[in-house]
């Protein structure tokens, strides 16, 4: 393995870590999936790293991959059996955080929403939410940016809508 | 709620993932070094079971070819043929197999997520255009076991039309096996049974996915 790439992939892991963690949060609930997910999405990186394309972000290339991967996650069969050898131990530390579980907080109430849209929505939405342009984001998941901004619409206002209930109740 | 409250809900969110997460550089390390292992050593653990049945069963057959082989006489022939048939349509079915599932495995990430997931749908559903050769066997089952020494020679017109009868409904039966095996006829009980030894519950997602794909680009 060579040092220096390896170096390099380690450190632009470091310094989007965030989004790792967001895909992954958004996707799995349950904590030892979580563990085969964020194991599986970064052998992904590591394998397209090589064929990184310099016109896009580093974060456009995480978010296409991690997104593709978390996605396709749940379609496979066995869950637990999928990957060959699975962590004991996690790559990032989701429990000892203080962000890991805020069920009553406005935080909270906006995860739990998101993670109740399908998969699709559920990547539009992380996108938005991440600031990401209408452009970036046509691009990331592959639709018109006219799509893009009617479905982040209806979206937004389901969300609205729900969040507001949750609070209410 | 205005939009921005969303955006600021996450973003206060983010500044705390930055500062309090912490990635265990360590374990990462060991994760992109085990990359290192073969696509077919993964795959082998992944489908174990089915893969070295499948592999014991084609031993049994290429062992009794060739023992039939090399004791040959006239007798075995309708055995040799019948045998030879299994046996090519069983290889031919597990190469398929295995080629699908190291493309599946093999995939590239790195595109827009409809175009990745909808051609990580469409290998899944070619599992099953390569898996209905399987049908073609079946036939080879009733012819087997006859023998040159005593048919059809020795044995009444009755035996003749039964073993007709039976060939030719078994032809019958995997010609249309192989003609109904696709995608369209997964809404129907028998072919999910029949199906479900070869990754029948991720077809029947793919499909369901496929089709959330396609209602999720239209423009309405």
């Amino acid at each position: 393995m060579n040092r220096n790439k390896t170096d390099n992939f380690l450190n632009i892991i470091e310094s989007n870590k965030g989004i790792l963690y967001k895909v992954v949060n958004s996707y799995c609930r349950n904590n030892e999936d979580r563990k085969d997910l964020i194991q599986e999405i970064i052998l992904q990186l590591w394998k397209s790293y090589d064929n990184y394309n310099e016109t896009f972000k580093y974060s456009t290339w995480m978010y296409r991959i991690s997104l593709n991967v978390a996605i396709s996650f749940y379609r496979k069969e066995n869950s637990r059996k999928r990957i060959s050898n699975s962590l004991t131990t996690e790559i990032f530390d989701f429990s000892d955080t203080e962000i890991a579980e805020e069920k009553e907080t406005n935080f909270g109430f906006l995860n739990q929403i998101i993670s109740e849209l399908n998969d699709l929505n559920k990547a539009l939405m992380l996108l938005y939410l991440e600031e990401k342009s209408y452009k970036e984001i046509s691009e990331i998941i592959g639709i018109t940016e006219t799509n893009v901004a009617t479905k982040i619409g209806r979206i937004k206002s389901k969300i609205k809508k729900e969040f507001n209930q949750l609070k209410n109740q | 709620m205005e939009n921005i409250e969303l955006i600021n809900i996450w973003k206060k969110q983010n500044a705390k993932i930055e500062k309090t997460l912490v990635i265990n550089k360590l374990l990462l390390k060991e994760t992109i070094g085990r990359k290192a292992e073969s696509t077919l050593k993964g795959l082998v653990k992944l489908k174990t079971a089915g893969i070295v049945s499948f592999v014991f069963y084609l031993l049994i057959l290429g062992y009794a070819l060739l023992y039939a082989i090399s004791n040959y006489s006239s007798a075995s022939n309708y055995f040799i043929v019948s045998v030879s048939a299994i046996a090519l349509i069983n290889i031919k079915g597990f190469a398929d197999y295995i080629k699908h599932l190291a493309w599946t495995k093999n995939i590239n990430y790195d595109g827009s997520i409809m175009e990745i997931q909808k051609q990580l749908s469409r290998l899944q559903l070619s599992i099953i255009d390569h898996a209905k050769i399987m049908c073609l066997q079946f036939p080879f089952f009733t012819t087997f076991y006859l023998s040159d020494n005593w048919f059809p020679q020795n044995v009444g017109l009755p035996y003749i039309i039964f073993q007709i009868i039976l060939t030719g409904s078994f032809i019958y039966f995997s010609f249309w096996l192989y003609k109904n095996h696709k995608p369209e006829n997964l809404n129907k009980k028998w072919f999910r049974n029949l199906i479900a030894g070869s990754g029948g519950k991720s077809v029947e997602k793919a499909i369901e996915f496929y089709r959330e794909m396609e209602e999720f680009e239209k423009e309405n």
